[in-house]
């Protein structure tokens, strides 16, 4: 009796949670803006910025903001499938996945942080603070530079005694915001590098070991004597990495930080179709400019039944919101790219 | 006493109402989870294929040769992956199944008594260790470990060797076939072990009788009596070898071309599905990640089936052959 009596209820309360779960999901489709929390997903590297963004906009406009760090790559098809309110990646987007991403309205890009990619490296006997170029890192990953005492870095180095101990070059084995930065600066600054292996999140390169987010990179350098590797900015100064300092387009070996990515980012006026920016080719100008800046961005659709509190919030982020940067190794944006973002904003919903 | 108890008028009909709904409900019920079961294995499946389909239809077969996976230039293939998931559960296979066997006749034939059942539950408890942090002491210590010490003793010895060329290096095939090895090896343990305890102690008895060593009757009467069942063990651990994704990719070095040199990096189908599904960079990507994952499925079932097969095969002939075969004693 009692057991029948279960079966029932069970069975009753089954149908009724289904029922919920169906008008529930509809009903947040159609009434939308107030009330519901604006989701977003992503990159990784925005993610400790993005904490503090979602506890102060909390308090001072009374709004949650949702963050799942799953990946730029996780992001953009999320976005591109529009299961979330906005994407964020660490590379702008490709023409393909434009194309894609608005096969359901056209989305739009807005660079929203600044930061930078830092090589990191573990040669014992070799100088704290070696000096490197661009020619002779991308010449590392091709290859091509086999041992520490290759002339090519002796010459950077004068009067520094270098051991012959054989390089290991280190790279993401996953999709990475930091492969895409340092491939970019690679391939601009060497035509072989852009031919054999090209930019992107995900590259192969033709030597050396692969190792998984920043953390395994960073063990991967620590246990091996030789290796060098890539990591970002924030990461690399919060865990004390040995940096070997890469020379810019002034002729200068200036340290990588805030300051240094803030003075390239002043140093590059030129902002492309879709609000995409590099930085890896600086003018000669650009005085104690760091040479693997980038920017990272967020993706929205420019129909949303929550376009209202995206542009609030987008506004918010790439304005007060970059207050938090410099604590966490992110750059201010510069005023022409807020501007350019601010030109966007107003794209949504209208 | 039940044929009693139905006698009583209202104990009988309360028994009557309780088959009425109790049997039919618990065949529902118990079919439904059964149904649940394989619908979860058709929906993955037709999952796996339908996300596969454009890299399938783009290239074909050939993607189980092409040597290369470039996504900057969208030339992907299996081949990398393919020959690296071969590699290191081969090894994993050759290194675990003999340790599996020496641990299970210690366990059950040599041990004493009291240290029988804490040796394996400690042996069990490697089982337990979470992957990732196998991984992590892979890139910390055995890696380290192989590149110092074992990779240039073999070189040493056997450095005419292609497969043992080259530079050694912490992160490799042969580092990501020892954390197979591990990894497998509880596993291969508990079967074995399982197996050599239901070998008759009167076959045992006959064999000593008939002034056998120790080694003589687990070699005449222990192995073959359980070869089936150490055939059917060792694929399971193998079907472990070949799933394994976390802890390889941590390890294996992320190379997307064939290498001979064991001490090379690489890479192995699942290991390469976890590294790339998330930050895939185009839809042709995530369509040839989908055909290694289809690649993978297809590879997993067939091991276990052939594994069912060969235990089930063995379980009969078994049966039939044991007494003549101590008869030949």
């Amino acid at each position: 009796m009692t057991k029948r009596l279960l079966s029932v209820g069970l069975a009753l309360s089954l149908a009724i949670g289904i029922a919920a779960c169906g008008s529930s999901s509809s009903g947040s489709d159609s009434s939308g803006s107030s009330g519901s929390p604006l989701v977003g997903a992503g990159s990784t590297l925005v993610a400790p910025l993005m904490s503090k963004w979602q506890s102060d906009y909390a308090s001072k406009a009374e709004e949650t903001v949702t963050y799942g760090a799953i990946g730029s790559g996780g992001g953009i098809d999320q976005i591109t499938n529009r299961t979330v309110d906005f994407g964020a990646s660490d590379a702008p987007l490709t023409e393909e996945q434009f194309e894609e991403a608005d096969a359901q309205g056209d989305v739009e890009q807005i660079p929203w942080a600044l930061s930078g990619t830092v090589p990191a490296y573990n040669v014992s006997g070799a100088p704290a603070e070696l000096k490197l170029n661009g020619e002779v890192l991308a010449d590392i990953y091709l290859g091509k530079i086999t041992s520490w005492d290759d002339p090519a870095i002796a010459k950077l180095n004068p009067g520094a005694s270098l051991p012959s101990t054989k390089i290991t070059p280190v790279y993401r084995s996953d999709g990475s915001g930091d492969t895409y930065a340092f491939t970019n600066y690679l391939s601009t600054v060497d035509p072989e590098f852009q031919s054999k292996i090209g930019t992107s999140t995900q590259v192969k390169f033709p030597t050396g070991v692969g190792a998984e987010k920043n953390d395994g990179v960073s063990a991967a350098i620590s246990q091996t004597d030789g290796a060098i590797g890539y990591v970002g900015l924030a990461y690399a100064l919060q865990n004390e990495l040995s940096m070997p300092m890469v020379e810019n387009s002034a002729g200068e070996f200036p340290e990588p930080g805030v300051k240094s990515v803030e003075a390239a980012a002043d140093a590059v006026g030129k902002i492309g179709p879709n609000n995409e920016i590099s930085l890896a080719d600086l003018p000669a100008s650009a005085k104690g400019a760091y040479p693997i800046s980038t920017y990272t961005y967020v993706i929205v659709p420019l129909e949303s039944s929550k376009a209202d509190a995206l542009r609030k919030f987008i506004t918010y982020a790439i304005g007060p919101g970059q207050e938090f940067g410099p604590d966490l190794d992110f750059a201010p944006l510069p005023k022409q790219v807020v501007a350019a973002g601010k030109k966007a904003i107003a794209k949504i919903g209208g | 006493m039940e044929a009693g108890a139905l006698r009583h008028p209202v104990l009988r009909a309360r028994r009557s109402r309780k088959d009425r709904i109790g049997d039919p409900l618990l065949r529902g019920l118990s079919g439904l989870a059964a149904v649940v079961a394989v619908a979860a294995i058709a929906g993955i499946a037709y999952e796996v294929f339908d996300q596969a389909s454009p890299a399938i239809s783009k290239y074909g077969l050939g993607f189980l040769t092409t040597n290369d996976w470039n996504p900057v230039s969208e030339r992907f293939g299996a081949a990398p992956f393919l020959y690296g998931t071969a590699v290191t559960s081969g090894i994993a296979l050759l290194l675990a199944a003999p340790l599996s066997i020496a641990i299970s006749i210690y366990l059950t034939e040599l041990a004493p008594q009291r240290l029988r059942r804490p040796v394996a539950t400690l042996v069990d408890m490697l089982a337990a260790i979470p992957t990732v942090i196998l991984g992590l002491w892979g890139i910390l210590v055995l890696g380290p470990f192989m590149r110092d010490t074992v990779e240039p003793a073999l070189q040493s010895v056997f450095g005419f060797l292609p497969i043992f060329s080259g530079d050694p290096s912490a992160f490799g095939y042969l580092t990501a076939a020892l954390i197979l090895t591990i990894m497998i090896t509880p596993i291969i343990t508990s079967v074995t072990r399982e197996v050599f305890e239901t070998v008759p102690a009167d076959l045992k008895e006959a064999s000593y009788a008939l002034g056998a060593t120790r080694w003589e009757m687990v070699r005449q009467v222990v192995l073959p009596y359980s070869r089936a069942g150490i055939v059917g063990a060792s694929i399971l651990g193998l079907g472990r070898a070949i799933g394994e994704a976390i802890a390889v990719a941590q390890v294996i070095g992320g190379a997307y071309e064939i290498h001979t040199s064991l001490f090379h990096t690489g890479g192995t189908l699942a290991a390469q599905i976890a590294a790339q599904w998330e930050g895939a960079t185009g839809q042709m990507q995530k369509a040839s990640l989908a055909y290694l994952a289809a690649i993978l499925l297809v590879f997993a079932v067939a091991v276990n089936v052939i594994a069912r097969l060969i235990v089930q095969r063995g379980q009969l002939k078994d049966t039939d052959v044991t007494p003549t075969e101590v008869e030949a004693l």
